[in-house]
């Protein structure tokens, strides 16, 4: 394989899975706060 | 016999060729700059003497001489590829996703600033380098050291030095580096664009969850680079989980020193005047500082493409925050930005796309480890 076909499939594939990835991660970050978000800590009442 | 004892005494200085000599001056160098200028002193005290050590004649110092005290290190954290994945956990234990978390979106950028990687992969297959010369040369622009010590101690150890070092400098450079480049890339308006900040809350259970999650998912796609997100990703769910404490701290602190003083010893020692005096080495120089500043163009240049998209909302600044110089981009960023408009807080923006560019070296480092894995390219045995 040629080092121009080389390099290309490595960009393409390589640059492609990298965002694809981390795209994903972006929606999992966003699920999982939907699933847990955040809740201020209720204060304890003195007795 | 006189003489046998005197040519003993001188046999240092008899045994020391030129380029054993210039080594000697380089590693001085980096001691200078490391002590007098505080440029990066961690990595470059150890480094700096490493190579004096390893290039004073018949002293079995160097990372190469079989039996000596430097080689066993070398063998057994640089040729297993131990010694970048321990740092990795402790990485992982200093790294706070949390304005990553609360602003998500902010991983593009992460995407973006590794760009210069694959640009670069081609200049270098251009220039006559081998496929593995070429991708482990490209990774100095994911701007991590320890990646880039990973890949290249897989596929070209004998660039390691040259390879190592220019990731390290390049990331001290950064504040030198990225300026001019944002500054030519954008309109002064465009740097004054004052960004919204609402700092949103993230619970501790999406911080704990994140390093687990995200990991297993990363470490499924990419399986070559696991000891790399694995590390990472431990080091962080020690320090979210709160219940090992202990473990995170010295993580974080013990560890990673000691890690960080036997890398650069072995990388130091292992760069001799033979392999590291030839072209090859400033054509290496040259294209990692090319992938560096192509990394923070293509950043720069999604932010401005972003600031279209959102009408406005976002400063391309933030873009050139996308790489894994956490945290020299995130400042320059802040600096470059309070510069143009010091009504503009961009800090807490740039350290999630900082952040993110962390995530996205090891990501991208992973991908390319997996595609060469897919296209039978093994690393060197």
């Amino acid at each position: 394989m040629a080092n121009f076909d080389f390099g290309l499939i490595m960009m393409v594939s390589g640059m492609g899975a990298t965002l694809v990835v981390l795209y994903l991660i972006t929606w999992l970050i966003k699920a999982l706060d939907k699933l847990f978000p955040f809740k201020e800590e209720k204060k304890e009442e003195s007795s | 016999m006189w003489g046998d004892a005197l040519a003993g005494l001188v046999a240092g200085f008899t045994n020391l060729t030129w380029q054993s000599a210039v080594l000697i001056v380089l590693g001085s160098v980096l001691l200078y700059l490391a002590i007098s200028r505080k440029i990066e002193p961690l990595l470059l005290v150890p480094i700096g003497f490493g190579i004096i050590l390893g290039n004073l004649p018949l002293s079995a110092l160097s990372a190469h001489e079989e039996g000596g005290i430097i080689n066993l290190l070398y063998k057994a954290g640089i040729l297993t590829e131990l010694l970048p994945a321990l740092l990795f956990i402790g990485l992982g234990a200093m790294i706070d996703f949390g304005p990553l978390l609360a602003n998500p979106t902010m991983l593009i950028f992460g995407a973006a600033g590794q760009f210069g990687i694959f640009l670069t992969l081609f200049l270098a297959l251009a220039l006559g380098f081998s496929r593995e010369h070429a991708v482990s040369i490209s990774i100095i622009g994911a701007m991590d050291g320890p990646t880039a010590i990973y890949v290249s101690s897989k596929f070209a150890r004998e660039l390691l030095p040259a390879i190592s070092i220019a990731a390290y400098s390049y990331m001290a450079l950064v504040p030198i580096v990225q300026p001019p480049i944002m500054r030519a890339l954008t309109t002064k308006k465009e740097r004054s664009i004052v960004m919204a900040y609402g700092q949103k809350k993230v619970s501790q259970r999406v911080k704990i969850l994140f390093p687990l999650v995200a990991g297993i998912f990363a470490m499924l796609i990419a399986p070559m680079g696991a000891p790399l997100m694995g590390m990472l990703m431990l080091g962080n769910l020690m320090k979210e989980s709160g219940v090992v404490e202990r473990l995170a701290n010295v993580s974080e602190t013990t560890m990673i020193n000691i890690v960080t003083l036997f890398l650069g010893l072995t990388i130091g020692a292992s760069m001799l005047g033979s392999n590291f005096l030839r072209w090859q080495t400033i054509l290496i120089f040259i294209l990692g500082f090319l992938a560096i500043s192509l990394d923070t163009v293509t950043g720069v240049l999604l932010g401005k493409l972003m600031r279209v998209l959102t009408k406005g909302k976002i400063n391309p600044l933030v873009g050139a925050a996308g790489t894994s110089a956490f945290p020299m981009s995130s400042r320059v960023v802040q600096k470059e930005g309070q510069k143009a408009n010091p009504r503009s807080f961009l800090l807490w923006h740039a350290v999630g796309a900082n952040t993110g560019g962390q995530l996205g070296s090891v990501v991208a480092a992973s991908v390319m480890l997996a595609v060469m894995a897919a296209m039978g390219i093994t690393p060197t045995p």
